[in-house]
């Protein structure tokens, strides 16, 4: 049996999709919310965080291209499963009456395509942008934290941000369960913990998210 | 005590290669005793009298054990109760005066033979490429030779009570038959006779599955609720894990 054959049958796509999408959330989501926690302890240990992560820069930069190549692998399967899908399906004419089918699951590509413009928007708004710099224990290192507080000075950015995470969270509460069943670990359809803690993972790192942009608006007012 | 009921029907009509179209029709005085198919042999008595075409629907045991039929009714797959194949239906369960919208099972692999009848051949291709273990035949083997757990037994039997309806592929956003498949893979791996075959079975039936162009699983559940038989979708995470061990595997 070739790999190939392996890699394109259906639940071969899927592994991938999990894993490159358990890949993200690991070594990419969670540090990142470890980090924009620091934000609420002020500018002095939020930019020192970033000052740190620069000496990093080996690590950061491998992990950096773990995630290009994961959203890759990521994007080219979810596009292909959802597109064999579509034409899969044969769609009723009279009104279906089920709805064991979650609104975060019927959504899963509307909300990765969202999740992909974020994260394009957000690297032009940080990563990708001169920063200012600022003086921390007698160093010169960049201002992180009032460039936060810059931005989210525009309640329009506010908003855009907090919508887009409600993205992220909707995308992780089925991609977690989803992701389990798949690697072959029974997931039950009725009263599965997996499910719960798949939804309250997703609720919480979204608000945590969320929760930065807000707070750095209500702090300059 | 059994009562009679009107009932108006949206019964969905398409020749092979044709246009299908939904067409009205007055099914009155049907016994609430009577299960669906009764009812809509009732119907069709009245259409043959009429010089009409009856509307075809596939049966055969109407005891709910040969898989032969199924249709959506009100948009569920063998009407809304759980657990039963629409010739287990009865009518007590529709009101006086009820619409009942009938479709035939939707996905592009079931293509429509006729009104209600879908092409369901595709499932026994994938059985075929190892649904069943090679032994030989004659006497039947003494039965205490191959011990089985009473726990893998009853597994292996739930799994086995697949009817092979297609109510599955229908329910599915995806048209997918990850649950029939993982049924019928789950059957034999959960017993030491359906052992030596086991990972080419998978790897050939997940293959043959997906060239038939069914979908791929996102795992939505709607299967198992569709499911007349309730088989669940611990089969679909046994299909997975023993898709993934017959993948690590390097022998043929
Ligand atoms: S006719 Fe056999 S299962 Fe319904």
């Amino acid at each position: 049996m070739d790999i190939k054959q392996t890699v394109f049958s259906s639940i071969g796509q899927k592994l991938l999709l999990a894993t490159s999408g358990l890949i993200m959330f690991l070594l990419f989501l969670i540090p990142h919310m470890g980090g924009n926690i620091l934000f609420l302890f002020g500018p002095d240990i939020f930019n020192s965080y970033a000052e740190h992560l620069h000496q990093l820069v080996p690590i950061v930069i491998g992990i950096e291209v773990l995630m290009m190549v994961s959203i890759s692998v990521h994007m080219f399967m979810g596009i292909r499963v959802a597109l064999e899908n579509r034409t899969a399906h044969d769609k009723r004419l009279s009104q279906k009456s089920t709805k064991e089918r979650s609104l975060a699951a019927r959504l899963m590509p509307v909300s990765g395509g969202m999740i992909f413009i974020f994260i394009i928007k957000h690297l032009l708004d940080f990563t990708l942008r001169a920063k200012p710099v600022t003086e921390l224990h007698g160093h010169e290192v960049n201002d992180v934290y009032g460039m936060l507080l810059d931005k989210f000075t525009q309640p329009g950015h506010v908003i855009f941000y907090v919508l887009f995470m409600v993205a992220v969270g909707l995308h992780l509460s089925h991609a977690l369960q989803s992701a389990v069943q798949t690697y072959g670990v029974y997931v039950p359809r009725k009263g599965s913990r997996i499910k719960l803690l798949s939804k309250l993972i997703a609720i919480g790192m979204a608000s945590t998210f969320a929760i930065i942009p807000i707070i750095a608006f209500l702090h300059t007012r | 005590m059994s009562k009679k009921i009107s009932l108006t029907l949206k019964v969905w009509r398409q020749n092979r290669g044709e246009e299908g179209r939904f067409e009205t029709y007055q099914a009155g005085n049907i016994d609430t005793d009577a299960s669906f198919l009764e009812m809509l042999d009732v119907v069709n008595d009245e259409l043959t009298l009429s010089g009409k075409e009856p509307i075809a629907f596939e049966h055969d045991c109407r005891e709910g054990i040969c898989g032969c039929c199924g249709s959506l009714v009100n948009g569920k797959t063998h009407g809304s109760h759980e657990r039963t194949t629409l010739c287990q239906l009865h009518m007590r369960h529709f009101k006086d005066g009820e619409m009942i919208v009938i479709e035939p099972f939707r996905a592009t692999a079931f293509p429509v033979i006729k009104d209600l009848i879908v092409d369901r051949s595709a499932l026994d291709r994938i059985i075929a490429e190892g649904g069943y273990i090679s032994v030989k035949t004659g006497n039947a083997p003494e039965a205490s030779t191959t011990p089985v757990k009473k726990a893998l037994a009853e597994a292996a039997m739930d799994a086995a009570e697949c009817i092979g309806c297609g109510a599955c592929v229908a329910a599915c956003p995806n048209g997918a038959a990850m649950l029939f498949t993982a049924a019928k893979v789950n059957q034999y791996a959960l017993l030491p006779q359906g052992h030596p075959e086991r990972a080419q079975r998978v790897k050939n039936m997940v293959a043959k599955m997906d060239e038939l162009g069914f979908g791929n699983c996102s795992n939505e559940y709607e299967c198992a609720v569709a499911c007349p038989k309730g088989i669940d979708v611990k089969n679909i995470a046994a299909l997975n894990r023993e898709f993934i061990k017959a993948n690590l595997k390097c022998e043929k």
